[in-house]
């Protein structure tokens, strides 16, 4: 989210090139992203590690974080697939 | 997939916390901001391409249009209802609950806003809160995934535009990229306006 142009164009490039390469053979790129997968997750779980004032705030709020968390999630869920049904979207 | 994600997580946690002790012997931004920009960029055009490369989904999303504009809003209003329940149900402020809640997990913008509108304590719980959602998301998604497609996109709020994209992605299919993409990519601008707006009320 630090730079929401930033990863619009890679996305919008991908897409675009997809169409000009759609009469070639299919290519297969699930081991390329897995990989990359994993950069992107050890760099997440890098920068938590890192963070003290998240990993303090961790224990003393715990338990009211993932109430709200849960909760939050659980109507989330609950909203979405209601709207989803009531429009149509499969 | 799950298998390997949750170990690589801990591990990146692990190398994040000993590294930040023992004096940062890797440069802790080349991390964060190098190999997680990077591979998030790369990751995104590598999505775009088997996005625009397969002709059903986009034939798909051709069909669906702007009704797509329907999940963020739902996340939304499922959100804030989540917030309101979580303040009753632990007694605590509900306006201050409800405004953690619509961090939509973007815990890095959460954490400091409601530090700053309601004091260091929610800005802490407005991070953790957001946080454990992010986390969560991605360890319970290949569960959540059987139950509706959609509903790693509503858990994910406004980080499936980024962190969590590629696990939903790789669970739902390609056709789910621009419905998540958008659904993340709506919620990140709306995120400052609600926390505001809802800060406004108490």
């Amino acid at each position: 989210m630090i730079n929401l142009v930033g990863f619009v164009a890679p996305l919008i490039a991908g897409i675009g090139l997809g169409f000009l390469l759609r009469e070639k053979k299919h290519v297969d790129l699930g081991k390329v992203t897995f990989g990359v997968v994993l950069a992107l997750i050890f760099s997440l779980g890098f920068s938590i590690g890192e963070n003290k004032e998240l990993l303090e705030a961790l224990p003393r709020v715990g338990v009211d974080a993932v109430v709200i968390a849960v909760l939050a999630m659980f109507f989330s869920a609950v909203f979405v697939v209601a709207a989803r049904k009531a429009v149509g979207l499969r | 997939m799950i298998k390997y994600i949750i170990p690589t997580l801990a591990i990146g946690a692990a190398a994040g916390y000993l590294n930040s002790n023992w004096s940062s012997i890797i440069s802790s931004f080349w991390v964060s901001n190098y190999l997680f920009n990077g591979s998030l960029m790369l990751l995104l055009f590598v999505m775009g391409l088997t996005f625009g490369m397969d002709e059903e989904a986009v034939t798909k999303m051709r069909r669906t249009g702007p009704k797509i504009l329907v999940i963020p809003f739902a996340i939304v209003f499922g959100s804030i209802l989540g917030g309101v329940v979580s303040g009753l149900v632990l007694g605590i402020n509900m306006v201050a609950t409800t405004a953690v809640s619509a961090g939509y997990g973007w815990y890095t913008l959460a954490g400091p806003l409601l530090g700053q509108l309601f004091g260091a304590e929610w800005g802490a719980l407005g991070f953790a809160a957001n946080f454990l959602r992010e986390l969560l998301t991605i360890i319970t998604i290949s569960l959540v995934v059987r139950f509706d497609k959609y509903v790693p996109v509503a858990f994910g709020g406004a980080t499936s535009m980024d962190t969590t994209l590629p696990v939903t992605v790789r669970y739902c299919g390609s056709e789910m990229l621009i419905t998540a993409f958008s659904s993340g990519f709506t919620l990140s601008l709306i995120a400052p306006i609600t926390i505001i707006a809802i800060a406004a009320l108490g």
